[in-house]
């Protein structure tokens, strides 16, 4: 893999059709003076249609920070952050809203699901969002079934397993057939069957529907369900390989830290 | 995690500012209030000093009323009793009261204000029972000489040694200003602008008799020996009696003061409960941890109330502050809308006490209760589920509901049926705290029938729809906190409009005289004597001058009816006019008789006195009155009477004066004729008389009520200020609770647009309930108060849709205002600030 490691300086990967997401020469800081936090440091990357994308590496990397700039949750110190081909940093509250609604899909490691709304409700909330969108309702029982909710989606999230809720978190972020999904430690909470029950889900979603998915773990086995992985380390990105399997995910992190 | 754990300091801070700024407002109010009520209720404290010789006080019999605005008239003690007395050895005056009111250096009526007596008195030099002492120059010791009380001097901008005028009932005299006088230490004899003459000034030598004869030297068991017929009391009984009349007279701002005080109380405690419950909800997690390692419930009791002693004790010292500067506040205000009210500068322990015994404990109090239920849940309970609902929700609670609720409806309709003051009473109250208790029920019912409305809004309008709902049992406090103001305003915006129409009763159509002459408002009315008429009769225009002799009288007999309405009390109003020139200037619909047959002791009474005392054509009313008992025989009966304070239920002829012993000068004059009000007022010439339009006059005569309003309006703005930071408070509290949400929902693509009205909209929809509830609760309760005070004689108050609009409409800009920033802060924050939490 060391030939590929060569590539963490390569110039800005220009725009191919089947580029969803990139970063250029992103590097986000925090706070000032001695104080200052560097989370991302001059981080250039890009992520490909239909591709599921595992982030790794130690605990305070810079992960979350690259995945939140990514998606226009948060805003870069210098560089630039391109969700198709608009820079997030142009766009208004509003504007962001609404590709949040459309555009991307977000699953969190403690699920966040609405408490007032029921799981249809939660599943629905980003298609409803939108004033003249319409619920593909054929689409919300395929997920339902396939994600074994189907008996559970009019329950308050407060009346689910933990499982069950990240379940819910997938539906929702699956609805809008989003052009890519940022998923923060998504089985982080959940146990070693419950994670590979939802891994598995993952992939299927990839590989049948060609869902972009950039997933944020510590967890090899996680990652070996990936085609892409990529290392961070102190912001900045130190290597990348494909279809890893868990003992060079392993190897990797070991050698890293 | 350090922006997040400031941000929740941020929200927390908020919410004890909140907290204490309500604490703070409730103190001020009651503070300020009770310390207004306790200056008013000194300034009978001159009267004590100035009279601690007087022994004995004559007067003559009460002839009529002395209740309400039916002035208290007696009749006059003959000046043989002074004569007696004093040849036995007392020491005796007599003061008959004449009237005499200062004119400005410029001219104008210069009493101290519109409300005080302008009275001359003698001056009584070195006898005890001269109540004033000269500060200022010398004792008037001839006619020419005048000395005046130091509040009069300053009103009217006058110097010793210048040279004054002043009305009387004979005309404008003049006198030089030798001195000035303080009344038993105070600047003035209360309500009253005293100017001091030479005991041989005409003024006292042709009285034919005295309001009062003060007696030193004596006792009342010798003095009632010595004078039949009269009432004799001693000094100290007479001035307790002055005392209580002059609270009587002020008893209204009294307990409207003290109403206010409560509500104060229990709007600050709603919100301080409130705020408790839903502070201590939030932290069941945190409590129950420390029980789980071992902490007793009286531990974390202590804690808590602790904590409800440091915040009510901020509060209350913030409000005592503002408290001593709002008694100032509320004592412009009164001089600003010219009700002048006398007041001490004392400032009243007892007022300091009240309002830091309930600063704090209404704090503690309402912090203990949240506080023991919180730590009733059962430790593990409490850690699996992030919150606990701490409220009294339930059945058992709703039961209750009903309950009250039901009994209040059948008290009411027992109170409405008979009439009964006390029965309605208990019914209002009853269904006040049915309103409370079920507020939350109110709000649960508001969020379901709005749903379809809302979830049309989309997610988020769903969202603010089910959290109304699910917080229903929180958030209602805020609701009932705004039911309390908006219940006081349309309450006294009932009882505005029905008195409005009973003060100026149908004068706007009947009345057709042109002009109406009457005196600047004091209180022995000023003079309309003989030679003012006939100036007016005189001036190029004028057709026909119709004079009013307005006195009261009292009926005999065991009489139960009391008018309904102002005009209510001991006495019955009489206007004695010509009435065929009246006919000209006032169109009365006549129900029974004709106007015709008035003269001598045949009269006309309204139909309300008719009702009252079941008389009709034909039928005697007999009375008693300055000049004794006389026999009225009823000729007509009109619809309803003139206008006037009160509204006189009987009109007789001029006539009748020397049979009811009236022998001062008019009251007032309709004027008919095509004449400006200002030729008129120039021809009389005289600063104490006033001559207005139609137009001007029907607006004058709801004028005082006006005014009156303007200051209940003030006061309940604060009440509903107090009412809206509750609202503040709870809004920004609910939104804490929710970050966790809002952020979820922002990160699932709302906008912070979308965010920001849906929590309006679950606020707006709160105050909704509340400013509705009110209202209701207003309208039932004006409603079945009036028909129980007026004996079933006032129908149903009549509701103004425009003004209940406008109600509504403030109370909910009100709300939304208050939930505006927190509203905006929390749809603006950052949703990292929250995801990054976890
Ligand atoms: N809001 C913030 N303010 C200050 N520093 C921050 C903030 N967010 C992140 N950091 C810092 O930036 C660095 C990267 O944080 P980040 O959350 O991206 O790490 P991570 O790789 O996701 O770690 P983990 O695996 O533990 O979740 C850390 O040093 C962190 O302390
Ligand atoms: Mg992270």
């Amino acid at each position: 893999m060391s030939d590929q490691t060569d590539q963490r300086n390569a110039p800005p990967a220009t725009s191919s059709e089947r580029t969803v997401a990139r970063l250029v020469n992103a590097t986000k800081r925090f706070g000032t003076g001695d104080a200052a936090v560097t989370a991302l440091n001059d981080a250039t990357i890009e992520f490909r249609k239909g591709e599921f994308t595992a982030v790794m590496g130690p605990s305070g990397s810079g992960k979350s920070t690259l995945m939140y700039c990514q998606s226009g949750l948060d805003r870069l110190t210098s560089g630039h952050a391109y969700i198709g081909d608009v820079d997030v940093s142009t766009l208004s509250d509003q504007e962001l809203s609404v590709m949040r609604r459309s555009t991307l899909g977000f699953i969190f490691q403690s699920f966040h699901l609405v408490p007032a709304l029921t799981s249809r409700e939660n599943i629905t909330l980003p298609v409803d969002l939108n004033a003249n969108a319409e619920v593909d309702e054929a689409f919300l029982n395929e997920l339902a079934v396939v994600l074994g909710i189907e008996h559970r989606l009019e329950n308050l999230p407060s009346q689910l397993s933990g499982g069950q809720r990240q379940r819910v978190a997938v539906a929702r972020a699956m609805i809008p057939r989003p052009d890519v999904i940022f998923a923060d430690e998504p089985t982080g909470a959940l146990d070693s069957k419950t994670s590979g029950e939802l891994l598995a889900y993952l992939r299927t979603a990839v590989d049948d529907l060609g869902q972009t998915i950039v997933m944020v773990t510590h967890d090899a086995v996680a990652a070996s369900h990936c085609d892409r992985v990529v290392y961070v380390q102190d912001g900045v990105l130190v290597d990348e390989g494909r279809n890893p399997t868990v003992d060079d995910v392993l190897g990797k992190i070991r050698e890293l830290s | 995690m350090i922006r997040r754990t400031l941000k929740l300091a941020w929200f927390k801070r908020n919410r004890y500012a909140l907290t204490v700024v309500a604490i703070a407002l409730s103190v001020a109010f009651i503070v300020s209030t009770l310390l207004l009520t306790t200056s008013i209720a000194d300034v009978g404290e001159p009267l004590r000093s100035a009279y601690d010789d007087v022994d004995v006080v004559v007067t003559g019999p009460e002839v009529a009323g002395g209740d309400g605005p039916v002035q208290a008239i007696s009749a006059p003690v003959p000046a043989a009793v002074v004569a007696d007395l004093t040849a036995a050895g007392r020491i005796a005056v007599g003061l008959a009261d004449p009237y005499a009111q200062v004119l400005t250096s410029d001219g104008q009526a210069g009493g101290q204000d519109q409300a005080a007596a302008n009275v001359a008195e003698p001056w009584l030099g070195d006898s005890p029972l001269n109540g004033f002492a000269i500060v200022e120059g010398a004792a008037p010791e001839v006619v020419g000489e005048a000395v005046m009380d130091v509040s009069t001097a300053d009103a009217a901008s006058l110097a010793v040694g210048s040279t004054i005028r002043f009305v009387t009932d004979s005309g404008v005299q003049e006198a030089r200003l030798v001195g000035l006088a303080t009344f038993g230490g105070s600047d003035n004899d209360p309500y009253t602008s005293t100017l001091l003459l030479a005991p041989e000034h005409p003024i006292f030598t042709t009285a034919e008799g005295f309001q009062r004869v003060l007696v030193a030297d004596a006792t009342v068991a010798d003095v009632a020996a010595m004078v039949s017929g009269m009432e004799v009391e001693s000094g100290a009984d007479w001035i307790q009696a002055e005392q209580d009349a002059l609270n009587d007279f002020l008893g209204f701002f009294s307990t409207f003061l003290t109403v206010f005080a409560v509500v104060a109380v229990v709007v600050g405690m709603v919100i301080v409960t409130n705020t408790f419950t839903v502070s201590l909800s939030q932290r069941t997690q945190e409590l129950a941890l420390l029980r789980l390692v071992g902490t007793t419930r009286r531990q974390l009791l202590s804690q808590v109330v602790l904590e409800a002693v440091l915040l009510g004790t901020i509060g209350t010292a913030i409000g005592l502050v503002l408290g001593l500067a709002g008694v100032s506040v509320l004592g412009w205000f009164l001089d600003v809308l010219g009700l002048v009210i006398e007041r001490s500068n004392t400032i009243s322990a007892t007022a300091l006490v009240v309002g830091v015994i309930v600063g704090l404990g209404v704090t503690v109090v309402a912090s203990v209760r949240p506080a023991w239920k919180s730590t009733e849940v059962a430790p593990i309970e409490a850690l699996r589920s992030s919150e606990a609902d701490l409220t009294d929700g339930g059945t058992r609670r709703r039961m209750l509901t009903v309950g009250v609720l039901a009994i209040g409806l059948a008290t009411l309709a027992w109170g409405i049926a008979q009439s009964d003051i006390l029965f309605t009473g208990v019914a209002i109250g009853a269904i006040f705290l049915a309103l409370y208790l079920g507020a939350d029920s109110l709000v649960r019912i508001a969020a379901r029938l709005t749903r379809p409305l809302l979830g049309r809004a989309g997610p988020t309008g769903t969202i603010a729809s089910r959290n109304l709902e699910k917080n229903a049992g929180r958030t209602a406090a805020a609701a009932s906190a705004l039911m309390i103001g908006i219940a006081l305003i349309g309450f006294f915006t009932l009882m505005a409009a029905t008195i409005g129409q009973f003060i100026a009763g149908d004068a706007g159509e009947a009345l057709e005289a042109d002009l109406v002459v009457q005196g600047i408002g004091s209180q022995p009315e000023p003079a309309l004597n003989d030679d003012v008429l006939e100036q007016v009769g005189s001036v190029d225009g004028v057709e026909i001058v119709v004079p009013l002799y307005q006195t009261s009288v009292s009926p005999v007999g065991d009489v139960e009816f009391e008018r309904a309405g102002p005009g209510g009390g001991g006495g019955l109003g009489v206007a004695l006019t010509d009435v065929d020139a009246l006919a000209q200037a006032y169109a009365f619909v006549l129900n029974a008789g004709s106007l015709d047959d008035i003269a001598g002791s045949s009269v006309a009474i309204d139909q309300a006195t008719a009702d009252g005392f079941g008389r009709s054509i034909g039928d005697t009313l007999a009375v008693t009155s300055l000049a004794g008992p006389a026999e009225l025989e009823v000729v007509a009966i009109i619809e309803t009477s003139l206008p006037g304070s009160p509204q006189p239920a009987i009109i007789g002829d001029l006539s009748l004066r020397t049979t009811l012993g009236y022998d001062d000068p008019a009251t007032a004059a309709y004027i008919v004729g095509s004449v400006l009000p200002g030729d008129v007022n120039e021809a009389i010439d005289l600063p104490t008389v006033e001559v207005v339009s139609r137009t001007d006059y029907i607006d004058g005569l709801s004028s005082n009520l006006d005014t009156i309003l303007a200051l209940v309006y003030a006061l309940l703005a604060v009440a509903v200020l107090v009412a809206l930071i509750g609202i503040a408070n709870t809004v920004s509290l609910a939104i804490s609770e929710r970050v966790g949400e809002i952020a979820a929902t922002r990160a699932a693509g709302a906008s912070s647009r979308q965010i920001f009205w849906s929590l309006l909209a679950e606020f707006g929809l709160l105050a909704i309930v509340g400013i509705v509830s009110g209202l209701v609760f207003a309208w039932i309760a004006a409603a079945s108060l009036f028909n129980a005070l007026s004996g079933g004689q006032i129908g149903t108050p009549e509701v103004d849709v425009l003004t209940a609009l406008l109600i509504v409409a403030a109370g909910l800009s009100g709300a939304l205002i208050a939930s505006w920033f927190p509203a905006r802060s929390a749809a603006t924050t950052d949703i990292l600030d929250v995801l990054r939490a976890d």
